[in-house]
């Protein structure tokens, strides 16, 4: 519970502005990542409707909405994980630090480093704890030696919280580890490849609840780090773990601003039948 | 409505005599279906157990030569030849200057008569000249050597052979030994049954295998990964689909047939050479690696890809650090099938020359040579009976090359297996 606390606490910078409901920031720095009418098609169906969004460093962007909104869909947009379907396509504009992530030029391989990515259900690799964070740093040539390889093994372990957990086994499968384990374990993965950006794809709804309270535990410590964004079916999740919060309704983007604004104040009918479960 | 229905509906009587004889049926079916199964098994067990008893039965004999003494008085016939000059370098060629097989003739004829050189196998010199190699010391002495019967001898001894050879057996009675022939496992085909040995065709097998492994195996892996991984999925590749999918199902005389004109007759290849027996044979089972090439990977989770993927690795490096290890073990099952079959394959090579009479083991890979099966298959068209046991020898050494092969294969593939 010291969780809920944490989050509600009043924020910083309280001003709702009229673009909040498109999603687009008009305070404070230039923001990590934007998306500007952003369409989302798979053959013929249109999964994503014209959704303008800006990510902040500073802050958790969570994202809620009953299931089959679009919220995983435009997540994967982030990072261009939807290029693996060969149906999909993405209109309108997302940069990345004033880049256009879907312009010719941009290189996929790198921009899922610089976005990393942490899914639904916890996906280490068939090898050693050891390896799983290794490999990242590998195939980009993050290190330079053995020594510097352990380093960055060590330090992303230590971020996702499950260095004391894991240093006497580092040789041991990455499978063998408990549910809540393998995520953070997934999470250290993510880390270690030095990215700007983490998208978490409802990362603990196949956990139990404590492993569930150590992954939010982990946002928080993330947080400014590292501009993160959180798919959640969990609204109470989103309200613990997220300073912004997005709400996406059959592909539209509802309504967008400060978390405690969302769940104590919502300016949209819809927003506020959802998260009192009148619907959804 | 719904009243009519449910007023027509009586209550469901479980206990009544109906149900009990459904349910006294639905037994009896599942021990109906029991007995035919375990039927099944014993009867597959059954012939297996047949062709085993009977294979290794007769093959048995084929590793054992009947032998009869001789005594070779070696001071004498060499003129006082010393151990030193059958050791080292030169040994062999001073064996070859002296003469060896009329002194073993000569024996002979002391010992068993004018006649006495027809009761040995015409090799049989060859085996005093092994032993003097082993064991150079006996030219100092006089010795007796054992030495293989003729064929038809050996026939009549082991089993029954010709009326003349029989009588043959009895005049020579309690002289007679048995010995392991060794000729069988180092020699290869010849025209006299004492003589013939496995080497040679069993060198061929294994040449050609390779052949098959090193362009079966990757053309066959690289088709699965870039068809599953790669390839989009349109009209074209279904096409390629279905093709190789027939492919597999292609009669392996057809592959023969396409070797030789291809192989031979385009490329020009040297005929009878392993060379074009493993392609012959690669071709054949490419469709094979293939096939269960793209069933191993399609059964790699998507979950890892997008793991891999969501960190930055390139398509390319998705494949090969994570989907290829993760199928290796099912790719390797394929390729036992379909190496296995290779091996025991006969019709296709028949096109392409290999079933020439081949004395020498190849000792490359454009070399003439010949395989297991083929020479099978050669010895059981034979008129010498002596060829017969010969013929069951070679099944279990080809029995027992698909053994070995199938055990290295399960151990890679166990190896490469990964705990999840």
């Amino acid at each position: 519970m010291h969780d809920d606390q944490k989050t509600l606490e009043p924020n910083e910078s309280v001003h709702m502005t009229d673009s909040a409901t498109t999603g687009v920031n008009t305070e404070g720095g230039p923001p990590k990542m934007t998306a500007r009418h952003v369409d989302v098609f798979y053959g013929d169906k249109q999964a994503i409707n014209d959704v303008s969004i800006d990510v902040n460093m500073d802050s958790v962007t969570a994202f809620i909405g009953p299931s089959g909104c679009g919220k995983s869909t435009f997540l994967r947009c982030m990072n261009r994980m939807n290029d693996t379907i060969p149906i999909a396509r993405v209109t309108g504009d997302i940069t990345l630090e004033g880049e256009d992530i879907y312009a010719p030029k941009m290189d996929v391989v790198q921009l899922r480093a610089r976005v990393g990515m942490v899914f639904q259900k916890p996906n280490p690799f068939p090898k050693s704890i050891y390896d799983n964070i290794a490999y990242g740093p590998r195939i980009h040539g993050l290190a330079t030696g053995k020594e510097e390889l352990d380093e960055i093994v060590e330090s992303s372990l230590q971020r996702a919280g499950l260095w004391g957990e894991v240093k006497d086994r580092l040789q041991d499968s990455g499978t063998a580890l408990s549910g809540g384990q393998q995520q953070r374990l997934c999470i250290a993965r993510a880390i270690a490849v030095d990215p700007e950006v983490i998208l978490m794809d409802e990362p603990c709804s196949a956990l139990d609840p404590i492993a569930t309270a150590k992954i939010e535990e982990l946002i928080h410590e993330l947080r400014g780090k590292y501009a993160i964004v959180i798919v959640t079916h969990n609204m109470q999740q989103a309200a613990r773990v997220s300073q912004k919060t997005a709400f996406f309704h059959l592909g539209t983007l509802v309504e967008y601003g400060e978390t405690t604004d969302i769940f104590t104040n919502p300016r949209e009918e819809k927003t506020r039948d959802y998260i009192t479960g009148r619907y959804g | 409505m719904n009243s009519l229905t449910e007023t027509k509906r009586r209550p469901t009587d479980w206990q009544g005599a109906e149900m009990q004889k459904r349910i006294a049926g639905r037994y009896a079916a599942e021990r109906r279906f029991k007995a035919m199964g375990m039927a099944a098994i014993a009867l597959s067990a059954s012939f297996l157990a047949f062709l085993l008893v009977v294979m290794v039965g007769n093959g048995f004999l084929g590793f054992t030569q009947t032998e009869l003494p001789v005594e070779i008085d070696f001071p004498a016939v060499t003129g006082g030849a010393s151990p030193s000059q059958f050791q080292g370098p030169n040994a062999e060629a001073n064996l070859q200057v002296m003469g060896l097989r009329e002194i073993v003739d000569s024996s002979i004829e002391i010992q068993y008569g004018p006649e006495g050189t027809d009761l040995f196998s015409s090799g049989a010199w060859t085996a005093v000249s092994a032993k003097i190699l082993a064991d150079p010391d006996i030219v100092e002495q006089k010795s007796t050597v054992n030495l293989p019967v003729v064929s038809d001898l050996d026939v009549a001894y082991k089993d029954e052979g010709n009326p003349e050879a029989e009588a043959k057996v009895s005049e020579l009675s309690g002289q007679f030994s048995t010995g392991f022939n060794w000729n069988f496992l180092s020699n290869s085909d010849a025209t006299d049954p004492m003589q013939v040995g496995i080497w040679g065709a069993f060198k061929g097998s294994l040449i050609t295998m390779i052949v098959t492994l090193m362009l079966a195996f990757p053309v066959g892996v690289l088709a699965a990964l870039y068809l599953e991984e790669y390839a989009p999925k349109n009209r074209l590749t279904d096409l390629i689909e279905v093709s190789i999918n027939n492919l597999a199902a292609v009669p392996s005389i057809i592959f023969g047939l396409l070797g030789l004109a291809v192989f031979l007759n385009f490329f020009g290849m040297p005929r009878s050479g392993a060379l074009v027996g493993g392609l012959t044979l690669a071709l054949m089972t490419m469709p094979v690696i293939v096939i269960s090439g793209r069933n191993a990977v399609k059964s790699v989770p998507p979950s890892i890809r997008e793991a891999a993927l969501g960190i930055g690795a390139s398509p390319l490096q998705v494949v090969f650090h994570h989907v290829l290890p993760l199928a290796l073990p099912g790719i390797l099952t394929g390729t036992i099938i379909g190496m296995a079959r290779a091996l025991g394959e006969t019709a296709p090579l028949l096109m392409i020359g290999m079933r020439a009479f081949i004395a020498t083991p190849p000792s490359g890979i454009t070399d003439p040579a010949t395989v297991l099966p083929v020479q099978i298959f050669l010895w059981s068209d034979e008129v010498d009976r002596g060829f017969v046991e010969k013929t069951s020898a070679a099944i279990i050494v080809l029995l027992l090359f698909l053994l070995i092969m199938n055990a290295l294969a399960i151990y890679l593939r166990n190896r490469f297996e990964t705990r999840w």
